[in-house]
């Protein structure tokens, strides 16, 4: 009987979490269209998927018995099936009801996905949002039967006139007639509430394509039978270094899939802008508008999470503090609307995601001013700083320009929060300014958190791993020089690293280790760190090899102790603590140095060099033997990096011809291959006369650049035939010179140099994909 | 040992219970709560952790955080021998290791066999003991994977800092605090 009683009350539970699930989604959707449908009020589509989003909300829930829900989402389907039915006309007041009532359904599915019930409020909000869709729909109606009459009227009042600054309910202004006892009765917060709080079942479940979960499967299988054999053979087997591989390039698929299992497009995050803009831009009194760029984007899932705060806070700051006031826009030439632009990709290895606003700018002079006036850095100082390493003292904690404090940002936290939340994940936060024309916010991430390229070091005999990313540099201190190496300032011990004194942090003593003889009698390294501006030396005894380790979390009494990030199981079988360079510090008493300035801005300076190269950069090839019709110098072209997906070597006869244009079959689809020099042709030739003396076969091999070449409708993927790849470099635009040739020419290495035609716009953009393969 | 409670197993009255050796006592814990038992695989002792953490152990693609029995009783940790039991808490998702001398064997006791923890019994031990059955060589006592918990121990608060004045970490624990 208990059995049979069982299943019932776990089909219901399952049941719930699939339907908390899907009307998460389904308000989500909801949440888009709504804010759409504010410019487009005629898409009769939009209408159609938020009635529909509500209306399985409504049909799930009294199958469920949540009775709550089945009211409130009932008085929104009366309210929605009247503005289908064009009884009813959107205006401001009815998206922002209809905010209101998504903002209730998600309190309610909160509630029920905390407690397992609905629970009932005390004070009866529901009624009262109740009551106002309803009157609402009523207020529409009549509106539509007799346009002439008094509703009408206030109607009218209500809608266009207070577009710019009502719909935030907390801040509607006083004027907008006698509803004010019921939206009083709202919870003022209700918009802020709904959108701190994520939804956390979604954060825990994942939509995967069954296709990948095959795959998967099919890994698993392969990886099944390949153990079955290795159990069954010996190390001296023959056939043993083959299984090794084997299981080699089964685990190596298996992790890419798994992996890429995970990855989840960025736009998921970039959905619960719109109405944050459209909010935030109300109670600012802006006017904005949100772009998307990129939202196809993958992005791990536990990154996704990781970046959502800080990505929050950077739009936040670029409509408070970016975009200016309607009138100083119009005033300055711009159009009245300011945009946001929120743009994703992949860089080398890294997810870089863009918040843009052509707002004011950030002055560089007003940077500097306030830094020395909080005294993060001194007017001498401040002299000598470029325009960059100066915005960077925007992240410093404690720095905030704004001339008022808001209650939407300006608190002086922030973009160090933002800063310190990006690092945290292993990313980094840069900011670009032109003052007059806007402010690009730019977070690289990396593409997943799971496995880091980490230093394994010993201290008293154990092992523990440091990140790659925190790690500046290594010092040895050989035995007789260990005693002087080490000086002290009253308590803190100090090493003369160069020009300036490093703090020096035992990792034993710090971890109260055993050791066996006095640290300063024998030989040890120093690790010199970084992270969350401290800079401190970690005294190890020895180091290990670097080593790709995965990343396992620890429980949670042990992640209280702070050191520790993480562990991981070594090559050799054994467990290693990943150490938190941050905590570390910060237990060890390291503060912070960026009131230094040159600390905080050494590493950014380098990051934007490496930057500025991969932006810039070129790939400068050879076409052909001969002087090619529109290579200027003996063939050798040039091609933008960024256009460059990869560089194949491919075997002459993979490459196939049909109606006597060159093709190859490249990753499951055609690509026509574009031959200027004729270099296939001459590698016939070659091959020809190398098999007949010779009997290697396959042995010619043509080097394809597998490229994007923009076009009007977007970019179309070309294979181009190149003699050889010579070199990548940084590489600038010359100004087109239209009287002297059609050609776009750079300056590359310092020689002039021929840009492949149909890709000059592309230089200077940032790359579309990652650079594989230098061939 | 177990010959003559296994054929009384069968009776359904009887509990299989999996005896424990830790120090001179004897512990059981009802097989069914019990995952798997690891051999002698020594955890990776954490730096700075609580006292009754032995350490922590790779098992099935994750970190294992291991309890040490014997700190919990204010004995040295480790002492020789030692063998590592697996549990899983379902609700919680919490799966953890419990490090004890090793186990004796399985043994088969009557349900009414249990006493309950007598009223006498110190806060420490109320807290970890759940009642003992009374076998004619001696006590048993029951342990409920449940409270031995790394997340329950914890916000207990009794195997705290003040335990460590049992273990071998004991100095140099004192000489990092602040």
């Amino acid at each position: 009987m208990v059995v049979r009683q069982r299943p019932d009350k776990e089909e219901v539970e399952d049941l719930t979490k699939e339907f908390l699930a899907e009307s998460q989604e389904g308000l989500e959707r909801m949440e888009i269209c709504l804010t759409q449908l504010e410019k487009k009020p005629d898409d009769e589509e939009l209408v159609a998927e938020i009635f529909r989003a509500v209306h399985t909300i409504k049909g799930t829930t009294g199958f469920l018995g949540f009775g709550r829900l089945e009211k409130l989402a009932h008085a929104g389907e009366s309210l929605l099936g009247a503005l289908r039915d064009r009884r009813l006309a959107v205006s401001t007041e009815l998206i922002s009801g209809l905010l209101e009532l998504m903002d209730g359904l998600r309190g309610i599915l909160q509630t029920i996905e905390a407690t397992g019930t609905e629970g009932e409020r005390t004070s009866d909000n529901d009624s009262a949002l109740i009551a106002r869709l309803m009157e609402l729909r009523d207020r529409g109606s009549a509106a539509k039967a007799a346009p002439a009459s008094q509703n009408r009227a206030s109607f009218d009042k209500l809608g266009p006139g207070a577009s710019s600054s009502s719909g935030h309910v907390a801040q509607r202004p006083p004027q907008s007639s006698g509803h004010d006892a019921v939206l009083s009765a709202l919870p003022a917060a209700a918009p802020g509430v709904a959108m701190a709080a994520a939804p956390s079942m979604q954060d825990k479940t994942l939509r995967i394509d069954v296709d990948v979960l095959n795959r998967m499967m099919n890994l698993v299988g392969d990886l099944v039978l390949t153990r079955n054999q290795i159990l069954r053979s010996t190390p001296g087997a023959e056939n043993f270094p083959e299984l090794a591989r084997r299981l080699d390039s089964v685990t190596a698929e298996l992790r890419e899939s798994v992996m890429l299992a995970r990855m989840q497009p960025v736009g998921y995050l970039f959905r619960k802008f719109p109405r944050l803009v459209r909010d935030l831009a109300a109670t600012c009194g802006r006017q904005v508008r949100i772009e998307f760029e990129g939202q196809e984007t993958g992005l791990d899932k536990s990154l996704l999470e990781a970046v959502r705060d800080p990505l929050t806070h950077a739009v936040r700051n670029a409509v408070d503090h970016g975009i200016e006031p309607p009138q100083e826009r119009i005033e300055t030439g711009k159009p009245v609307e300011g945009v946001v632009r929120m743009r994703a990709y992949h860089q080398s290895g890294s997810v870089v995601i863009e918040v843009i606003d052509d707002g004011a700018g950030i002055s560089t002079g007003r940077v500097l001013a306030k830094a020395i006036e909080h005294g993060l850095v001194t007017p001498e100082q401040a002299e000598a700083m470029t325009q960059r390493e100066a915005l960077q003292l925007i992240f410093v904690s404690g720095f905030s320009t704004a001339k008022q404090v808001t209650n939407v940002s300006g608190r002086g936290v922030g973009l160090d929060v933002v800063r310190t939340n990006v690092e945290k994940v292993g990313g980094s936060v840069e900011l670009e300014s032109q003052l007059g024309s806007g402010t690009t916010l730019r977070m690289r991430v990396p593409l997943t958190l799971a496995i880091v390229p980490a230093l394994v070091v010993r201290s008293a005999g154990e092992s523990f791993a440091l990140p790659q990313n925190s790690l500046v540099e290594l010092v040895y201190v050989p035995r007789h020089e260990a005693q002087q190496a080490v000086e002290r300032m009253g308590t803190t011990e100090l090493y003369r690293l160069r020009e300036s004194l490093l703090p020096l942090v035992w990792l034993d003593r710090l971890l109260g280790l055993e050791h066996s003889a006095d640290a300063e009698t024998h030989d040890f390294y120093i690790a010199v760190v970084e992270s969350e501006g401290r800079r401190f030396g970690l005294v190890v005894d020895d180091l290990k090899a670097p080593e790709e380790i995965v990343v396992k979390p620890l429980s949670a009494e042990l992640r209280e102790i702070g050191v520790f990030s993480g562990a991981t199981v070594l090559g050799n079988g054994t467990l290693a603590l990943i150490l938190d360079v941050a905590a570390t510090g910060a237990r060890a008493g390291v503060r912070p140095v960026a009131e230094d300035g040159t600390v905080v801005n050494a590493k950014p300076a380098v990051d934007e060099t490496a930057r500025i190269d991969l932006e810039n950069s070129m790939v400068i090839y050879e076409t052909g033997e001969h002087k090619s019709s529109q290579g200027g110098d003996g063939g050798r072209m040039a091609m933008p990096l960024s256009a460059v997906e990869r560089i194949e070597s491919v075997p002459l006869s993979e490459i196939e011809y049909a109606g006597g244009r060159a093709v190859l079959q490249y990753r499951g689809e055609l690509l026509p291959l574009e031959d200027d020099g004729n270099v296939l042709r001459a590698l016939a030739e070659a091959e020809a006369t190398a098999s007949a003396g010779d009997a290697r076969k396959d042995g010619v091999t043509a080097t394809v650049l597998i490229c994007l070449r923009p076009e009007a409708n977007g970019a179309r993927r070309v294979g181009m035939v190149v003699r050889r790849v010579l070199d990548v470099s940084a590489g600038r635009l010359l100004a087109a010179d239209a009287a002297a040739s059609e050609e776009q020419l750079a300056m590359v290495k310092n020689r002039v140099t021929a840009i492949h035609r149909g890709f000059a716009q592309q230089a200077g953009l940032p790359q579309p994909s990652i650079l594989k393969e230098v061939a | 040992m177990r010959s003559t409670e296994v054929k009384e197993a069968d009776t359904g009255d009887a509990l299989p219970i999996c005896s424990l050796r830790v120090g001179t006592g004897l512990y059981g814990i009802e097989t069914r709560q019990i995952r798997e038992v690891l051999g002698t695989t020594a955890p990776r002792r954490v730096p700075l952790a609580p006292q009754y953490i032995a350490g922590v152990l790779p098992y099935r693609g994750e970190v294992l955080t291991t309890v040490c029995f014997r700190a919990l009783l204010g004995l040295e940790c480790w002492a020789g021998s030692h063998c590592v039991l697996v549990f899983d808490d379902e609700e919680n998702e919490e799966r953890f290791g419990l490090m004890v001398d090793g186990v004796a064997g399985v043994i088969a006791v009557q349900r009414n066999a249990l006493e309950a923890n007598p009223g006498g019994l110190d806060a420490r031990s109320q807290e970890l003991f759940d009642g003992a059955y009374k076998l004619p060589s001696g006590l048993m006592v029951r342990l409920d994977p449940q409270r031995l918990r790394p997340s329950r121990l914890a916000e207990s608060g009794l195997f705290g800092s003040e335990s460590a004045s049992h273990g071998r970490l004991k100095q140099e624990r004192q000489g990092e605090k602040k």
